[in-house]
């Protein structure tokens, strides 16, 4: 009896598993469809339309990176890709020099005032961009509140960094900070408590366990926030556009202006094609880090 | 804790929300900022757009949409409608259906006036003027009897006869308006906005202010850091400054600069104009800080960051009445050349179904009390001469009055303007380095 009961156990068989693959392509198709269309296809005649120039005279189509060095050889547009790198490199350096400690004091905190912290850490996701321009415009600005306060104690040195490129990197930083936090946060969780303990327990201190034992553990959500942050930061335009200064321009804010100030069509396409360049060799970092097993 | 946190985090989320479904016109207006407040056609209002897309902002849609479809005129029994479409900003509109329409109705008693508004609906009075030209080819109703539109903008529309000639005929109180501001027989001026000079009377004593263009550059290198305009492509304010700082190398006649192609001898003056501007850089607020938007100007005016700086009129006028500059800002006009400015205007398609009632309005607008209404209720500069106003107006605005608006082509001149600027006056680099 237990035999048949056992083999009945073992043999009843799995549900079907040949469902065939073709009603997961038909599920994803509509988005790739979506995605090829309105991005890949776009992008790719931007692309050629870069490369292929037109003969005024003859009509003949030929291909010539002219555009390029057209780009490389001005020493506007070169400092604005200069600039854009350096203010992305500086953003994102200031968001892990301000979001890990805010990722390891919300990981390892029990009391009550870590939730209040999450929530503010977590508020500039609800602020639109051009909202906060403007209330850093306020707040920063001479004679803003900062100024004001400072003045009232004492002090008559504060230079304003609106229209500075150190206001761009406050805003842009300050837009970041949930994004970040939530991730390396979230990073941190997989750091479990009884291995810091046991790090502990040898005596490490603290900067050897952040070093040697945390850092290690969530390499896969730096790298995750390195590069998504490199991405949305290079290509950012609203908070540039209005905290920034007039010259140099980040490469959002240089387009625009090409194609809507300039009207040079060929122009803002041959940036925004060396843009993608920059930030799909990111974005390949990117999915590799993602998709590569634990 | 995690209980606490998800209460606190809700609490939160669904009072940003209540917040930002309240106030619509809070991010509805930043994103008119870097156009002027009202439709002045010279300037590109689609670098306004892009700010906004970008942002992509949560409350996406700005104020109110257009009304459904204008009746068509009434009968006998009653006052005829005229149907007035716009897309200028809500102070406009407003100004039109609550200070204009009873006033009209007033003055003529047959007609009664309906204000449409197509502000932010697909591209605003220009997808209007396109309908009353389809319209007149299927021999439809245009649904439209005066529209705020400058028939300068297409000229296919023109070629295809929808416009009715405005001249004296027509429209009779034509005959004040200020020379030149006409730019073609189609279109009747009717409300304009100069640039001027605003500054702090607390700070600059009435003799020291500069009377011309000459004198302004000597006061800003005299006083660094003390007076701002802003980026010529993000506010007419800077625009127009750039523009006179062109005119002050070319000779001082704006009637060199004919709308059309650009003429190369011109454009290659404008290096002189760079040079010139250059030379002011290092004096302007905070040693070549230039701000995006005629709006930011005005706030580095009012927190008093300078003590001077380039303003539309009607912004300015309309920041002065309701407190957000004080009182002690004062507007002046240059005396020898004055800065641009721009003129918004009427024009009425020849099918419209109310011809007369159209030219009652333009009439009417035209007017003593139409144009009176204009600089007192929106701060607006007239399209006719002062010395048609009251007495009282003229004596209040004699610092700011011009015998003659220089109007400046925009187009291909423009666009050099712009990149010559940025290129040559707003950077740090030498060029051809």
């Amino acid at each position: 009896m237990t035999s048949t009961n056992v083999s009945t156990l073992q043999s009843s068989p799995a549900p079907k598993r040949k469902a065939s693959p073709l009603l997961a392509y038909l599920l994803i198709a509509p988005p790739v469809i979506i995605m090829v269309g309105l991005i890949f296809w776009p992008a790719i005649q931007a692309v050629i339309e870069t490369l292929v120039l037109t003969n005024a005279k003859t009509g003949a189509l030929s291909f010539s990176l002219q555009n390029y060095i057209g780009f490389f050889r001005d020493p506007i547009l070169r400092e604005n890709l200069w600039f854009t790198l350096e203010i992305t490199f500086g953003v994102v350096a200031v968001l892990f020099l301000v979001g890990f400690p805010l990722a390891i004091y919300l990981r390892f905190s029990k009391s009550w005032i870590a939730a209040i912290v999450q929530v503010l850490a977590l508020f500039p996701l609800f602020v639109p961009g051009v909202i906060l321009a403007f209330a850093i415009i306020r707040f920063l600005g001479t004679h803003g509140m900062l100024d004001t306060l400072l003045r009232m104690l004492g002090s008559t040195s504060f230079s304003t960094p609106y229209l500075h490129p150190s206001g761009i990197v406050i805003a842009l930083t300050w837009d970041n900070i949930p994004f970040t936090v939530l991730v390396l946060t979230a990073g941190l969780r997989q750091v479990e408590d009884s291995v810091i303990e046991s790090a502990r327990d040898v005596g490490a201190n603290e900067l050897q366990v952040f070093f040697r034992i945390i850092l290690p553990l969530v390499t896969r959500a730096v790298i995750i926030v390195f590069c998504l942050n490199v991405i949305g930061v290079f290509g950012s335009f609203t908070l540039p556009y209005l905290i920034g200064p007039a010259q140099p321009m980040m490469m959002g804010v240089s387009m625009q202006q090409t194609y809507n100030g300039y009207k040079d069509h060929i122009g803002a396409l041959t940036q925004a094609v060396i843009s993608f360049i920059f930030c799909a060799s990111v974005g390949v970092v990117y999915v590799r880090t993602v998709s590569r097993p634990h | 804790m995690k209980s606490k946190y998800l209460t606190l985090l809700s609490f939160f989320v669904v009072f940003t929300m209540v917040l930002m479904g309240c106030a619509p016109a809070a991010t509805a207006a930043p994103t008119a900022v870097p156009a002027q407040p009202t439709a002045v056609p010279v300037q590109p209002t689609a670098a306004a757009a892009q700010p906004t897309a970008a942002a992509a902002q949560p409350t996406a849609v700005p104020q109110p949409t257009a009304t459904t479809a204008p009746q068509p005129t009434a009968t006998s029994a009653g006052p005829s409608v005229v149907n007035f479409v716009t897309d200028s900003d809500t102070n406009i509109s407003d100004w039109m259906a609550n200070v204009i329409a009873p006033a009209f109705h007033a003055a003529y008693p047959q007609y009664t006036l309906k204000v449409t508004i197509v502000r932010g609906i697909g591209n605003g009075d220009q997808d209007i003027a396109d309908r009353a030209d389809a319209a007149l080819k299927a021999n439809a109703d245009p649904q439209v009897d005066v529209l705020e539109y400058d028939a300068l903008s297409e000229q296919q529309l023109i070629t295809d006869g929808l416009w009715e000639t405005m001249d004296t005929t027509t429209v009779p109180n034509a005959k004040n308006v200020l020379k030149g501001i006409q730019t073609s027989p189609y279109s009747m001026p009717y409300r304009g906005s100069q640039v001027l000079l605003a500054y702090d009377s607390t700070k600059i004593q009435a003799s020291d202010v500069p009377q011309t263009f000459a004198d302004l550059i000597t006061w800003i290198k005299a006083h660094p850091g003390q007076f701002v305009y802003c980026r010529p492509d993000k506010g007419g304010s800077g625009d127009n400054f750039v523009v006179r700082a062109i005119y002050e190398v070319t000779g001082k006649d704006p009637t060199l600069f004919k709308p059309g192609a650009a003429d190369p001898a011109l454009l290659a003056k404008y290096a002189d104009a760079w040079t010139l501007l250059r030379s002011i850089n290092s004096a302007i607020y905070d040693n070549g800080a230039y701000p995006a938007g005629n709006t930011q100007s005005l706030t580095l005016l009012a927190n008093g960051s300078v003590s001077m700086a380039t303003a539309w009129s009607d912004q300015a006028l309309q920041a002065l009445a309701n407190g957000v500059l004080a009182p002690t800002i004062k507007l002046t006009q240059l005396t020898d050349v004055p800065f641009p400015g721009g003129d918004t205007m009427l024009s009425v398609p020849k099918n419209s179904r109310n011809l007369a009632g159209a030219n009652a309005l333009v009439n009417f607008m035209l007017s003593s009390d139409g144009q009176t209404s204009v600089v007192k209720d929106i701060g607006g500069f007239p399209a006719v001469d002062w010395s048609t106003l009251p007495q009282d107006l003229q004596t209040q605005y004699t610092s700011v009055i011009a015998k003659s608006v220089p109007d400046w082509p925009g187009g291909d001149y423009d666009t050099a303007l712009v990149k010559g600027w940025y290129d040559n006056v707003a950077t740090n680099i030498k060029q051809g380095s």
